[in-house]
């Protein structure tokens, strides 16, 4: 009405309505995990039971917590490709802790306060696996994709070393209840899941340090120059990254009532694909971790799926892998038509 | 505010220098136990797809013990078939033309692949080498012996003892092992030809767990949420029956008889505690160090093995016979049995 001569047309044009294209790139990544799961519930009754979806989200969370850290990770642009790698090593060494030696098959998990040693020693080593990543790529400047590409091999090496490649097993009840049980009807690691989700979210969302990071992502060279210590935060990000594995390490331990060798293999890439998936750029700067959320129960809801069907095996990984692309297609051309 | 030139220069440099040394130190390490044996008369290697995996790892175990114990003479150089993580052709045919060119006399061999492992198995051949394959064989190539389990017969053991613990059938579930692996291949078509001989046992639910055990427990839980009541539940090898107890027991299904396959020390202490109801043994200590004698009888001794292939036949472990397998004493199911000589 009283625009000036200066104000380009488009602007006005999509004031007048609502941006139903701009609305489904947001959303996009919902939109597909809502179509796959009506597709599943139509075909498999199997699929549609509260069990069946509580069970989906619990084997998504051991990646999934991955995931949120990996979330702040991208977010600033950079890879964390070790996180199965730190997830197994937490966790074999989480397991001796919790066995009170290096012990292997004898050795007795007294259960109680060596519960939470163990829980302690798998944050700790993940903490560890973090800053010593972080300091490598944000002060000795080696770039992120290389320092964790030689974690992935570091860490799964010294996961062999540690228990001289056996893996660890059989734990007290108090153990395995963190990985097995539920509080109300929801398993305990969906819980953490969720809630290490939302923590991320508000972080990301609401404090001065979400906005760091965004900042970090979106533009390095600027945001050094306006005064933020990009050192710090990009290590932080990593320290983050290796408390996910930390406690995704523990969880898993005790799901499956054993620390194994091969715990963890592509979990990063699956972490990686939940957060691509959720809508958050590899070129950092945008995205965030509800998104991440969604991609990872959408990768859950696909292997659940395609099992209850009986796809053949060697059907999944490529319709998993084509959903995947898709997904991620359709979100890319919707977001580029917003100018 | 800005950097100096110098000052930039010089952080380049600390991080080449940090990188270089880096690099040479990781290159050295392989190669230090290699440098200390330098002494042996004989070099044997022994290969094997990835010690990842506690199977392979009890394996090399034994075979560097019996070396160690009964030929002196012989240095014994281990090979990890694995990369990043997984079991790779790629890294176990580099490891093989790494050791053509040290010169290593004997290669003991458990390749990963059929076939892809066959162009590096052919050249040691061609170099000289003696070669005894064990575990899984390699394609056309006309090595010194092959030293193998039927894995074929172990899937009919699997299945025979199905069809006797469910004598009035019922739905079954099978875990297969990693696709495109000889061991998963096998194990699968002994199996599948004892039930597809028979019509009341049925494998409603036929999947890959990749024969580990954390896949084995998210594909079980899919599969029990659309078949809820399994007979049995059949694995292609023990680290997967473990993640399948874990899963049926979350899902309230305890008493669900499950199969496993390799006798490793967990699933025996399983089979004596009830949760798991059998596996099969099918002697990996023994292959490799038959392995090995037939390699090191031609080496040492110029003499050739009686055939060519030697075939261990797996038996099946269950409560009732835990003593005969291989690592019982370890597992602790049984007491060891005293020596001649004490």
């Amino acid at each position: 009405m009283s625009a000036s001569s200066a104000t380009p047309a488009s602007i006005s044009e999509e004031q007048r309505g609502i941006d139903y294209a701009g609305l489904i790139g947001k959303f996009a990544p919902v939109i597909f995990l809502l179509l796959v799961v009506t597709f599943f519930s139509f075909f498999e009754s199997g699929f549609r039971t509260t069990t069946n979806f509580l069970n989906i989200i619990r084997a998504v969370s051991f990646f999934g917590i991955l995931a949120v850290g990996m979330t702040f990770v991208i977010l600033t642009a950079g890879i964390d490709l070790s996180v199965g790698s730190a997830l197994a090593f937490c966790g074999i060494v989480c397991a001796s802790a919790a066995k009170g030696s290096r012990a292997l098959l004898s050795g007795k998990d007294e259960g109680g306060i060596h519960v939470l040693y163990a829980f302690l020693a798998a944050i700790g080593v993940g903490l560890l696996i973090g800053l010593i990543h972080g300091v490598f790529i944000a002060y000795l400047n080696v770039p992120a994709f290389i320092v964790t590409l030689g974690g992935l091999g570091a860490w799964r090496g010294a996961t062999l070393l540690w228990s001289n490649g056996q893996p660890i097993s059989s734990f007290s009840k108090d153990f395995t209840h963190w990985g097995k049980q539920d509080i109300g009807q929801v398993p305990i690691p969906v819980i953490v899941f969720l809630g290490m989700g939302l923590i991320a979210h508000i972080v990301l969302k609401y404090t001065r340090y979400g906005r760091w990071v965004y900042a970090l992502g979106g533009n390095a060279e600027a945001a050094r120059l306006s005064g933020l210590n990009t050192r710090q935060i990009t290590s932080s990000v990593y320290v983050i990254s290796g408390f996910c594995a930390g406690v995704s390490g523990f969880l898993l331990t005790s799901r499956l009532n054993s620390a194994e060798q091969v715990a963890g293999q592509s979990y990063e890439l699956q972490a990686i694909a939940s957060v691509v998936i959720g809508g958050t750029s590899l070129f950092g700067g945008s995205g965030g971790v509800l998104g991440t959320l969604v991609g990872a129960v959408l990768i859950g809801v696909l292997n659940n799926g395609l099992v209850q069907m009986n796809v053949s095996a060697y059907y999944q990984p490529i319709v998993i892998g084509v959903i995947i692309v898709l997904s991620v297609y359709v979100d890319q051309v919707v977001k580029s038509r917003r100018r | 505010m800005s950097k100096s030139i110098s000052e930039v220069t010089q952080r380049r440099a600390t991080r080449r220098t940090v990188i270089k040394t880096a690099a040479v130190a990781g290159l050295a390490v392989p190669f230090m136990p290699r440098m200390a044996g330098a002494q042996a008369k004989y070099k044997l290697a022994f290969s094997v797809p990835g010690l990842n995996f506690p199977f392979f790892v009890h394996m090399m175990d034994l075979a560097k013990k019996h070396v160690e114990e009964k030929y002196p003479d012989v240095e014994f150089i281990s090979l990890d078939g694995q990369e990043n993580g997984a079991p790779s052709s790629t890294k176990q045919s580099n490891d093989i033309d790494a050791i053509i060119a040290q010169k290593v006399n004997a290669l003991v061999i458990s390749p990963n692949d059929v076939a892809a492992l066959a162009p590096a198995v052919q050249a040691a051949v061609d170099a000289g080498m003696i070669v005894v394959t064990v575990d899984r064989n390699v394609t056309d190539v006309n090595t010194l012996a092959h030293v193998g389990a039927d894995n074929v017969e172990g899937g009919r053991l699997q299945g025979r003892y199905l069809i006797e613990i469910l004598p009035d059938g019922g739905d079954i579930i099978e875990l297969q092992g990693q696709p495109g692996a000889a061991p998963a291949i096998d194990r699968h078509k002994g199996l599948d030809e004892i039930l597809s001989a028979q019509d009341k046992i049925k494998v409603v639910v036929s999947q890959t767990a990749e024969f580990a055990r954390a896949k084995a427990v998210s594909v079980l839980e899919a599969a029990l949420a659309s078949n809820p009541d399994p007979k049995a539940v059949v694995c292609a090898n023990d680290d997967m029956a473990f993640g399948a107890i874990e899963a049926l027991s979350d899902a309230g299904k305890s008493g669900v008889p499950i199969l496993g396959f390799d006798a490793l020390p967990e699933a025996l202490q399983d089979i004596q505690a009830g949760t798991q109801a059998a596996t099969v043994e099918q002697f990996p200590g023994g292959q490799s160090t038959q392995a090995i004698d037939i390699a090191l009888a031609k080496l040492i001794d110029g003499k050739d093995p009686a055939q060519h292939d030697t075939y261990l036949t797996p038996i099946l472990i269950t409560k009732d016979n835990l003593a005969d397998a291989e690592r019982a004493v370890e597992a602790g199911v049984a007491t060891p049995v005293a020596s001649p000589t004490s």
